[in-house]
């Protein structure tokens, strides 16, 4: 039983990954790689909340998010007025810089070795959240509530103008929209929530290193986003589905564990090459890939 | 200033760089000026005409106003109430919040966006467009997409009618609209939005005889709306007879000759180099 509740709980956390990124990358056409950066930047600052200023479930989530806010304000602030390729490569940056940074800075994040035992955060300073079923509902709560938020801003006047960034930014620019504050709001909010999941994950697992936050794990977030679709909340939901029950349903087929990593990789490429070629919007997106 | 000008373009210049090949076949580069030191007055609540061969500048001048690109010397400056503003300060979307909008020569509409998005993003009234005020004014948020909604139905019944096609399709994407349907929609956005200057360029170019009748009407009607001040790029000599109350005609970067648009279309020197007749 335990062991359906654990995928649920990553579902959820990969939920919270694919609906915020969804905002950057699907709605408003920015291709970013350095979304493990800020699932990093959102893990390591709960450590420090949680192990540290022993500070409580809210005011954690609180503080893990406004971090992770700002950190992404001051790579938006010069990278967004770059355009295309050229912020493709600054998010790839980041995203090798924010890796060797905790990776090196040993004193502070103990690099290689991780950060073990992480204390569970609590409710109001005194319910404790541990173990599967208190973890799958507050997984549950946040995930919902993520979903709340990216679906009432994709479906208001804030979404439709990003809708437009996406079309076609000059024609934004000449009805008196500046492109380059819808970027860095999208940016910002998009990382923030990026944030939980990283709190989430980090006190769930109760240990992070930095290899949980290199390129590869945003080349699969941004796989999940693709596989699932762009442009709505459906698509992250259904990718982030795929891509955590897929490994699960290798299991059950009895394939060594060796093989099964590299299947699952075979599958993840070969499902992506099929969906650009047969379905460029995903299996339940609304945009294609631009 | 009070004598009728809205806006003052003075000696602007704007020069770009383009490859030759000289004399003894070696590619280099050469600075041209696309626009040579023009000056220009456009008399507000007036159709100008601006009329001129391909490459003679026109649309660069629209750039220049809107500040997709930038001069490199010169003026313009924009009189707006007790207020003169001088354009070439500000970015892009500042000049559309000081009352300028612009209709592109290559079609800038929202193709994946239907007929009523393209129209209510155009709108004047930016709330709801901070994520905040789009999470949490939902009540007032719904109000103000209604008022957008009826003012949007209102611009369709008086540019094209009741019962008209673009009421129809609103819930189409402007992608399924055929081309001449796109560039009246192009056109009604505009209504959409208080201004004060629209910068048309070539609004009838690719479209039917019937679109361009359609077209000529909605032009007639912007000066009626508030004193809508038009400056207008077009190759079509009929439809710069039939709507602009002034023409002027460019050639090389320079305004050389002003006037009535039968006047300059009528003058010996536009005919030969421009007309060709």
């Amino acid at each position: 039983m335990n062991y359906f509740l654990h995928i649920i709980i990553m579902i959820n956390i990969y939920v919270i990954l694919t609906v915020s990124s969804n905002l950057l990358i699907g709605m408003t056409n920015l291709l970013s790689l350095g979304q493990a950066a800020f699932y990093g930047i959102g893990a390591y600052i709960a450590v420090l909340c949680l192990m540290i200023l022993h500070l409580p479930l809210i005011p954690t989530i609180l503080l893990v998010m406004i971090v992770t806010a700002l950190f992404s304000l001051l790579l938006a602030l010069p990278s967004l007025r770059l355009k295309g390729d050229y912020f493709v490569l600054a998010t790839l940056g980041f995203q090798l810089i924010v890796f060797t940074v905790l990776y090196n800075w040993v004193s502070l994040t103990r690099g290689p070795y991780g950060v073990s035992g992480i204390p569970a955060p609590k409710l109001f300073g005194f319910i404790e959240i541990s173990g599967v079923l208190p973890f799958l509902i507050l997984s549950s709560i946040l995930a919902l509530f993520t979903i709340w938020i990216f679906y009432k801003l994709i479906n208001s006047p804030f979404g439709r103008v990003l809708k437009g960034v996406r079309e076609d930014e000059i024609s934004v620019l000449s009805i008196g929209r500046s492109v380059t504050n819808y970027k860095i709001m999208v940016f910002v909010i998009s990382s923030a929530f990026i944030g939980i999941a990283g709190f989430l994950y980090a006190s769930y697992v109760t240990y992070i290193d930095p290899t949980s936050f290199t390129l590869d794990e945003s080349i699969f977030i941004l796989s999940a986003l693709l596989i699932g679709g762009l442009g709505n909340i459906k698509g992250p939901v259904v990718g982030s589905i795929f891509v955590i029950v897929l490994p699960e349903l290798l299991r059950f087929v009895g394939m060594p564990n060796s093989i099964a990593a590299n299947m699952r990789q075979i599958i993840y490429g070969l499902a992506l090459l099929l969906l650009m070629r047969y379905r460029p919007q995903g299996i339940a997106g609304v945009y294609k890939v631009k | 200033m009070d004598n009728g000008v809205i806006l003052k373009i003075d000696d602007l210049t704007k020069s770009f760089t383009r490859n030759i090949v000289n004399v003894r076949g070696e590619a280099e580069n050469e600075r041209f000026n696309i626009i040579d030191k023009l000056d220009l007055e456009i008399v507000k609540g007036k159709i100008t005409a601006l009329i001129g061969g391909n490459g003679a500048g026109k649309t660069t001048l629209f750039n220049i106003i809107s500040q997709f690109v930038n001069a490199d010397s010169g003026n313009i400056e924009y009189y707006h109430g007790d207020e003169t503003t001088s354009l070439l300060k500000l970015q892009p979307d500042k000049i559309y919040r000081k009352g300028i909008g612009r209709l592109f020569q290559d079609n800038h509409i929202f193709l994946d966006m239907t007929v009523t998005e393209n129209m209510l993003i155009a709108d004047d009234n930016r709330f709801g467009e901070k994520p905040f005020l789009s999470l949490f004014k939902s009540k007032k948020n719904n109000e103000i997409e209604k008022n957008r909604i009826e003012k949007m139905e209102g611009i369709f019944i008086k540019l094209f009618g009741e019962n008209n096609e673009f009421w129809e399709k609103r819930n189409d994407l402007a992608r399924s609209l055929s081309y001449g349907q796109q560039r009246l929609l192009g056109l009604a956005r505009i209504f959409m939005s208080k201004y004060k200057i629209v910068l048309l360029d070539e609004p009838t170019a690719g479209v039917n005889p019937k679109i361009i009748n359609k077209i000529c009407a909605i032009i007639r009607k912007m000066p009626q709306k508030d004193g809508l001040t038009v400056l207008l790029i077009e190759h079509n000599m009929k439809v710069v007879e039939n709507v602009a109350d002034w023409c002027c005609f460019m050639s090389d970067g320079k305004i050389t000759a002003v006037g009535s648009s039968k006047d300059v279309i009528g003058n010996p020197d536009v005919r030969k180099t421009y007309l060709g007749i």
